[in-house]
């Protein structure tokens, strides 16, 4: 697995644009979303290797925090103008309000890309990178609010370690997201789809990222990974409540969320 | 297959679970169910071990699941509460039930166990408020019972019944438009409807209505016209003490009760419920024209 991410990393991004016809980002966008974070949040993103998630997930908390701040300013309608000004630059230094995101990945390739993305896109402040194993990870116990993995799960060898791992270090009433391919139960979409990943998908790998072995590793994953109920159920066991999915475009990729209670 | 494979990993939870709660009581309610126990517990009584004491198989071994079931519908139900303090500063949203959560220490993702529009929080209020009410009129009832009290004529009882739950809005009343709004979305109707139906049964059952007949029905629309109008009214109300409302609430029972008496009664009560219709429209829109403003 290590290798295939090894040469994969640089045109990860653009693969995913192909391969998915840029539909990826907006599963992404629902992720987080879904998530709702409010400022403050502390996020563990796990395999998130170049950025994406951490990215919309700043964007969004930034967001969150200005209407936030819009609002107590309203609210500040009788102070003089010297108690609104030095209220307001209390508040601009905290634009993300203590929201934070660690980005973990078992590759250094990808990690790197992350962060050469991060500085081009501008993100500065909220982010750090650490290198991990989502079956092992470097963190205490009971730290994170939040913690994503976004098509990350498959590659993981023993997926019971990684969702203990995830119960571990996330804070009681925490949040687990998964977002992942899954299942088609519908039977022409899922035809359709077999032909459009075994045919195409290698076919672009060959094309664009000259790799044609790694896109057929890809495709083959997908199929092995375990179906919605199946991936509920372990999830479940490994201790979170209230668990349940969201199936994205039929099946084609599923949310599953569950929390520690 | 799955059944055999689940229970040694369950008890092994359960077991540790159970000595880090040995020294916590919450073990005896939980088996009790009894929601009482559940509305005061101290809150910086370690709040994350209650709901993981009874982990044992949240997928089903029979009487174990339910208890397990109810756990997380209590820890949901306290969450809510505590979001309850939030709500003047943050609204009806999700944030206040984050920061709800974050009181009884927990994460904040944990709001994410609920809708982004806050509708859970509202309509947790709304049956916290009509359960107030019964056990404040029931409280009433035992008092007249024993002879401590008087009896109160039907449209004294109705006002008072009404003012008092009316009354339980005021520390949030500012952000009660907005909480209407959300109530009055097509998703949310049926369980608020739900509940204000039962909230005036219950003030009908108290004030002595015994009738089986048509009236039942007209009773009930009157009643609910007459709360919906007045609660309406409340919200514009900046009289001190809200006085203005509470004439308008005298007036409105006081016409109920001498229409009551005439034929006119069908008509009435169709009236009454179109009013409350009406206002309830106005009331939404001027809301959101209010919101989308603001």
């Amino acid at each position: 697995v290590y290798q295939v991410f090894e040469t994969v990393a640089k045109k990860y991004d653009i693969m995913n644009d192909s391969m998915t016809l840029g539909i990826h980002r907006v599963w992404k966008d629902i992720l987080v979303h879904k998530m709702n974070p409010c400022p403050g949040t502390l996020l563990l993103d796990v395999a998130g290797g170049t950025g994406d998630i951490a990215f919309r997930f700043l964007n969004y908390v930034r967001s969150v925090r200005q209407r936030q701040l819009q609002r107590k300013l309203k609210h500040h309608q009788n102070l003089s103008w010297q108690e609104i000004f030095e209220s307001y630059q209390k508040d601009k230094s905290n634009s993300l309000g203590d929201s934070q995101v660690v980005v973990c990945d078992i590759n250094r390739e990808m990690l790197k890309v992350g962060k050469q993305k991060a500085q081009h896109l501008g993100y500065s402040e909220g982010l750090s990178w650490v290198l991990g194993n989502a079956e092992e990870l470097p963190f205490d116990d009971d730290k994170f609010d939040v913690y994503t993995i976004a098509f990350g799960i498959r590659n993981v060898t023993r997926i019971d370690l990684a969702l203990q791992e995830a119960y571990r270090v996330l804070k009681p009433g925490g949040r687990f997201l998964c977002l992942e391919f899954s299942h088609v139960s519908n039977p022409l979409l899922s035809r359709l789809y077999d032909l459009y990943s075994f045919q195409v998908i290698p076919v672009l790998g060959e094309v664009i990222a000259g790799d044609w072995r790694s896109y057929q590793y890809l495709v083959e994953s997908i199929r092995q990974f375990p179906p919605q109920e199946e991936l509920k159920a372990m999830i479940e066991d490994a201790g979170f409540f209230k668990v349940d999915y969201e199936n994205l475009n039929f099946g084609i990729v599923a949310i599953h969320s569950g929390f520690k209670l | 297959v799955r059944c055999q494979h689940y229970p040694p990993l369950r008890a092994l939870q359960a077991s540790a679970a159970l000595r880090r709660a040995s020294d916590e009581h919450t073990k005896e309610p939980l088996t009790s169910s009894s929601q009482q126990h559940f509305d005061s517990p101290p809150a910086g009584h370690q709040p994350e071990q209650e709901p993981q004491g009874p982990h044992p198989s949240y997928t089903g071994q029979g009487g174990q699941e339910s208890e397990d079931y109810e756990s997380e519908e209590q820890l949901q139900h306290r969450i809510l509460t505590a979001a309850l303090e939030f709500v003047p500063e943050h609204g009806w949203t999700a944030e206040a039930i984050a920061e709800g959560a974050k009181s009884l220490g927990l994460s904040v993702a944990a709001a994410g166990m609920f809708h982004s529009d806050g509708s859970e929080l509202i309509l947790h209020f709304v049956s916290e408020c009509n359960t107030k009410l019964s056990k404040l009129l029931e409280k009433e009832q035992k008092l007249v019972q024993l002879g401590e009290a008087e009896k109160k004529p039907i449209d004294e009882f109705l006002r008072d019944a009404v003012e008092a739950r009316l009354k339980m809005l005021i520390p949030y009343i500012e952000k009660w438009p907005q909480a209407l709004s959300v109530l009055l979305l097509p998703r949310n109707i049926p369980s608020s409807l739900n509940l204000l139906t039962s909230m005036i049964d219950d003030i009908w059952h108290y004030a002595g209505d015994q009738s089986t007949d048509f009236n039942w029905y007209t009773r009930r629309a009157v009643l609910t016209g007459i709360y919906n109008t007045t609660e309406l009214v409340m919200m514009q109300d900046s009289s001190p003490g809200f006085e203005d409302t509470w004439r308008f609430l005298e007036n409105r029972v006081a016409d109920a009760m001498t229409m009551s008496n005439t034929a006119s009664q069908v008509q009435s009560t169709g009236e009454a419920v179109v009013q409350g219709l009406m206002g309830a429209a106005v009331t939404v829109s001027n809301a959101e024209t209010s919101r989308a403003v603001r």
